[in-house]
């Protein structure tokens, strides 16, 4: 009879060949079961439903080539809850709350958080975006919103663009104006846009944060309980020994770092293919190393990357088929492994009685 | 690290923590008033208190407790003093400090 140990071995010969990792390994498989040779199961989605269906169909097959009388392995886009989905130490309908941090700025944070975003989205997955760069709110530009939220009845309502919503510190804040404050009016700004926004029901919502250790990126780690923090870095390392300081501030918070993204890893001449390491190389592996966080991806400098954030189409959307989207389907992929990885093995939020 | 499961009340005033290592500790309502750790009552260069023991009234207690994302417990007292973010570094070191353990 097929063992539980056995069934796990099959699955993990079932490679995603770009991840160059096994679906059991990237944390895609849930509710496993297997009793009497039958063996049952989730696969979440990762990529297209596409590729989730050949991969389900091919771990079946090895289930069964293992000994399995029955291999049932059906597919999910909803990602599992988050450390916190109530109102208290959550946001109401939202299961995984992100924030892409960087330490450093200029490393290209919001593009990522963007093109991220779409790259979850286009799984299946339900991902909406707050954009809490109070000092240089870029998402409004970069996925293209010119309208400003409406009220609702109980809130805000986000912007819908290209059917994420969206909310930005940018829309309240006139462009001729520069946000100079002092913490508690963050912290204040912080709040509302956590308690006064209409979300709906999400899967992801990522932060986009200011870049930095400061009152925003506190605020919200003490307001909310964060699925796991996404660091942003270039290879560069003025850019790693600063974005450490990031990785030691989630630590002291107590949010796990779910990986990395290395953006601007490397430059590839459009007309000769060459590559050129214009900041360097091995910036995200040391930070991996150092600090026992997965390398989510590394994304390519590319024109293309640049044009199509400044014109309102992230390239994920604009060209599925580059290699910087490729990067970040890549990315996005892993993401939704590490996030479920840490939802199954964490810590319950501590019961409190009083 | 070791972190709590549950927080709750003991007696009519103090505070139980059940730890993740199994631990089961009651904290006495005023010493933990005392030691908050909040930059109004310990100088936050030096850890100099600066809070004392007979500013505080001699029935001190916990009116409201909430989370603090995933890492720290906020205290509402009833002196209408609540800025202590209590860390479960904090909360540890305070266990063997001014805590009694209670039998498992």
């Amino acid at each position: 009879m097929l063992t539980r140990d056995q069934a796990l071995d099959a699955l993990k010969t079932i490679v995603d060949p770009a991840l160059e990792s096994d679906i059991f390994s990237l944390g895609l498989i849930r509710n496993l079961e297997v009793a009497d040779g039958h063996v049952s199961g989730e696969l979440l989605i990762h990529r297209s439903a596409e590729a989730s269906a050949e991969l389900a169909s091919k771990a079946q097959d090895a289930l069964k080539a293992a000994g399995a009388e029955a291999a049932e392995l059906s597919i999910t886009t909803v990602a599992s809850d988050g450390p916190a989905v109530d109102d208290k130490g959550g946001i109401p309908g939202v299961k995984n709350i992100i924030p892409i941090a960087s330490g450093k700025g200029g490393v290209g944070k919001s593009t990522v958080t963007a093109n991220l975003a779409v790259a979850l989205q286009q799984t299946g997955a339900r991902v909406g975006i707050l954009d809490a760069d109070v000092y240089g709110p870029s998402i409004p530009r970069i996925l293209g919103a010119t309208e400003p939220p409406t009220q609702g009845g109980r809130g805000m309502i986000p912007v819908n663009v290209h059917g994420l919503p969206m909310i930005s510190t940018g829309f309240f804040i006139r462009k001729d104006q520069a946000v100079v404050w002092r913490g508690p009016m963050l912290a204040k700004m912080v709040d509302q846009l956590i308690n006064q926004v209409e979300w709906g029901e999400l899967d992801y919502l990522l932060l986009d944060l200011p870049p930095g250790t400061g009152d925003v990126q506190l605020t919200l780690c003490q307001r909310v309980a964060l699925a796991g923090a996404v660091i942003v870095t270039t290879p560069q390392p003025v850019a790693v020994d600063i974005a450490e300081k990031a990785i030691i501030m989630f630590n002291q918070l107590k949010t796990p770092v779910v990986g990395v993204v290395e953006n601007m890893s490397y430059y590839e001449s459009r007309t000769t293919g060459e590559r050129e390491l214009i900041f360097g190389s091995g910036g995200a592996e040391i930070l991996s190393r150092q600090w026992n966080v997965p390398v989510l991806g590394k994304i390519p400098l590319a024109t293309t990357v640049r044009e199509t954030a400044d014109s309102g189409r992230p390239i994920v959307l604009e060209d599925p088929e580059a290699p910087a989207s490729k990067a970040f389907h890549d990315a996005a992929a892993r993401l939704i492994g590490e996030i479920q990885v840490r939802n199954a093995g964490a810590e319950k939020p501590v019961e409190i009685n009083f | 690290m070791p972190r709590p499961e549950k927080i709750s009340r003991h007696g009519s005033h103090d505070i139980e923590i059940q730890w993740d290592d199994g631990r089961q500790i009651v904290y006495p309502a005023r010493a933990l008033r005392l030691a908050c750790p909040c930059a109004m009552c310990q100088d936050e260069m030096t850890g100099e208190r600066i809070i004392t023991d007979n500013a505080l009234p001699i029935l001190t207690y916990p009116t409201k407790i909430e989370p603090v994302g995933r890492y720290a417990i906020q205290i509402h007292w009833s002196d209408s003093h609540s800025t202590g973010i209590y860390t479960w570094e904090k909360l540890d070191a305070l266990a063997t400090e001014i805590g009694k353990s209670l039998p498992e």
